[in-house]
């Protein structure tokens, strides 16, 4: 009986709660003005970018600073195929992700004999040279004169022409990865991922093909990078390396850490809070001090949740269930003594 | 209960008259500028003349009858922030216009957005490669042929160099010269020897600036700006290239100062009249210039006037507009910016038309150079 009510909590506080919070954000969103469509439509596109990160650098435990590149990848694929050859939107979606895997799985097979530092930085030096062709690849991208003329999504002709259409595609899509993360995770596939995080020796002396698992990570995070970045390009209508910069990196760690890094709907509450809290300081007429004033609550946050906002809220659940345990466990035991 | 809810919503519908009444009684310009990021140097300097210009027309009265306010949002120089500033003034702001900055992408990020909700551009950068979308935008920024053609009428008419070497960065504007650059120097009688490219954040241009020499040219046409025509100018000095010359892009004049004091009067560059006051003859293009040259140095003493000249014009070019439409409606004064024909700015003439909508179409350019500290024409 306990079991079952903790059972119930925790879903509650880790399934339930995160999918209210995001139909809620649409919800308020879906009655807001394009402002605030624009604002929690790039939450929604980064969240899917972390979404795919976390099976990399949270369930695998390893390190990678050029996801960036398979966001370039989707972005520039989904440009190129719709707005020069007039692909439908789906279809340059589901190549451009399948053409990131593909280099993602190229790429990876010698890249990730590295470890630690190493791999941190043949990944970061990655993301720099997609960063560059995309500047000096002036025929295929237009450098930094950048892709216009992009569609927004639709599929078969029927285009979601307003925004707050795409923005309901959007969170439909994230709510879609993060459930793919969260079966992935509870899968034997998760459970091996996250051996490999723990002790990579001690994972491969159970039997677990540490490098193929963290290919398979690193192909699934670049795939789910590859969609956010065609995602960008559909919502936006425009993209140039600048999108795909160094900065991308920055805030989509910022995003990670923040929300609560290996958990499965800490991305996407990193992603809504990285993306709505400079909009709410602009809001309060900071103006000089509005970075500021989001650098200083971002360091509070991490101080104050190490390990995440999600990690928190599953600490203190976690914390509640026990109590609760504790409070019916003698009464139980006295319920059978009497019975 | 019923007098409490009564209470509140009289209250709510006052405030909102009252939003009402302002909103009708004030004409809002938004500005997406890169106040922070690698714009920022041209873009604050175009923030504060349009500022300053904005003043002018309230202290005359506003515009149309209503008191003029600028909107100024940071886009940190990046498209994605960009569209999201450019999203807040539509919709938070309500503004009619917008008079944006030089980040090129992030006003092309956002133009689709702009054309939809019917408002007019009036911009720093190059205008948006979209058609339906150049149909709402206006640049002020001088076409890069001018700033080629008269560094190379510069070299043919008063060196005897033949050969030069172009030097570009990556960004539109540049690429867009370089490209004009390679085709039009057989026109001045000039062989292109070398096209070297940099980053902006180069710390070294020894290698292309020796391609360059290595291939005969005796000047290099800089297509960039910032501190990378110092660099370059360093570079040059440091490889004993005495003979070389270096003819920069029209620019703030905080790098053009530093040049200037490496190579002496072997660096050049493409001064609009503002830049250089006593270049304009006495006339209206005199008196513009003088006019917006007082405020400015009143408040900013001897900073450069280049990007706030711009800023003021772009703000000068709507109130024109609006002057011509007698509405402030987006549609209206799209269509009268068309006719913005003649107009003297401080930069220089405007001649906007339903087939121009890159205003200046006269070339503004002398060849300035920095003698006893000060910008002079060459």
């Amino acid at each position: 009986m306990t079991s079952r009510a903790t059972t119930f909590t925790r879903r509650v506080a880790t399934t339930a709660a995160p999918v209210a919070l995001v139909l809620v954000v649409l919800l308020l969103a879906l009655n807001s003005n394009g402002y605030v469509v624009t604002i929690v439509g790039f939450a929604a596109i980064y969240g899917i970018f972390c979404t795919g990160l976390n099976f990399f650098m949270g369930y695998t435990g390893q390190a990678s600073f050029g996801q960036n590149a398979f966001a370039a990848l989707g972005g520039y694929g989904t440009a190129i195929l719709t707005a020069t050859y007039y692909w439908d939107p789906v279809a340059a979606f589901f190549v451009s992700m399948i053409f990131a895997g593909i280099v993602a799985a190229i790429i990876g097979y010698p890249t990730l004999k590295l470890r630690g530092h190493y791999l941190a930085m043949a990944t970061f030096a990655l993301g720099l040279i997609t960063y560059e062709i995309s500047i000096e690849w002036i025929d295929l991208t237009q450098g930094y004169m950048g892709y216009s003329g992009i569609p927004p999504l639709g599929v078969f002709g029927f285009e979601l022409a307003t925004e707050k259409q795409q923005l309901v595609a959007l969170a439909l899509l994230l709510l879609l990865g993060v459930w793919i993360s969260t079966r992935l995770r509870d899968s034997r596939f998760g459970r091996a991922l996250r051996s490999i995080a723990g002790s990579e020796p001690a994972a491969q002396a159970l039997g677990v093909n540490v490098a193929r698992y963290k290919l398979a990570a690193f192909v699934i995070a670049a795939m789910y990078a590859s969609a956010a970045g065609s995602l960008f390009a559909h919502f936006v209508g425009f993209i140039s390396p600048e999108v795909f910069g160094a900065a991308m990196v920055i805030q989509s760690f910022t995003m990670l850490f923040l929300g609560g890094i290996g958990t499965t709907w800490g991305p996407v509450i990193g992603a809504l809070i990285v993306s709505m809290l400079p909009e709410v300081l602009r809001g309060m007429h900071l103006k000089e001090l509005q970075d500021v004033a989001y650098c200083i609550i971002l360091v509070s946050i991490l101080i104050f949740a190490p390990k995440g906002i999600f990690a928190l809220i599953g600490e203190g659940v976690a914390a509640i269930t026990r109590r609760r345990a504790t409070e019916t466990a003698p009464s139980a035991a006295a319920a059978q003594a009497a019975g | 209960m019923a007098i409490r809810s009564s209470v509140l919503g009289l209250a709510g519908l006052a405030l909102c008259i009252a939003q009402a009444a302002h909103a009708q009684d004030v004409y809002k310009i938004g500005t997406a500028v890169g106040l922070t990021g690698y714009a920022a140097a041209s873009d604050r300097g175009w923030r504060d003349g349009q500022l300053l210009a904005v003043d002018m027309l309230n202290a005359k009265g506003g515009l149309a009858g209503k008191k003029v306010e600028l909107i100024v949002e940071d886009n940190k120089s990046e498209p994605q922030e960009s569209v999201v500033v450019y999203r807040k003034m539509m919709s938070n702001d309500n503004v009619q216009a917008f008079a944006s900055g030089c980040v090129s992408a992030g006003n092309f990020a956002a133009a689709g957005a702009v054309v939809r909700a019917k408002i007019p551009m009036v911009l720093c950068s190059i205008l948006p490669p979209r058609p339906e979308e150049q149909k709402w935008a206006f640049s002020v920024l001088p076409p890069p042929r001018f700033e080629i053609e008269a560094r190379y009428r510069y070299i043919k008419e008063k060196t005897n160099i033949r050969k030069i070497g172009i030097l570009h960065d990556p960004t539109p504007y540049a690429l867009l010269m370089k490209d004009i650059g390679v085709k039009i120097a057989q026109d001045f009688g000039l062989e292109v020897v070398a096209t070297e490219s940099y980053k902006q954040d180069d710390p070294d241009m020894s290698v292309q600036i020796g391609r360059i020499n290595g291939g005969g040219g005796g000047a290099i046409v800089k297509m960039g700006q910032g501190g990378s025509t110092v660099t370059t100018a360093k570079n040059i000095k440091q490889l004993g290239l005495d003979n070389m010359l270096l003819l920069a892009s029209l620019d703030d004049g905080a790098p053009l100062k530093q040049a200037g004091e490496i190579l002496g009067e072997r660096f050049m560059f493409p001064a609009p009249g503002v830049q250089i006051p006593e270049s304009i003859p006495a006339g209206p293009a005199r008196e513009a210039a003088d006019a917006f040259l007082k405020v400015w140095r009143a408040k900013y003493g001897d900073r450069d006037p280049n990007a706030g000249a711009r800023g003021w014009d772009a703000i000068q070019v709507i109130a024109k507009a609006v002057e011509i439409a007698k509405k402030t409606d987006g549609s209206d004064v799209r269509d009268a910016v068309e006719k913005v024909t003649g107009f003297q700015g401080a930069f220089t003439k405007f001649n906007f038309s339903p087939e121009q909508h890159v205003g200046i179409t006269e070339n503004p350019y002398v060849i300035g150079v920095l003698r006893n500290g000060q910008f002079a024409v060459k």
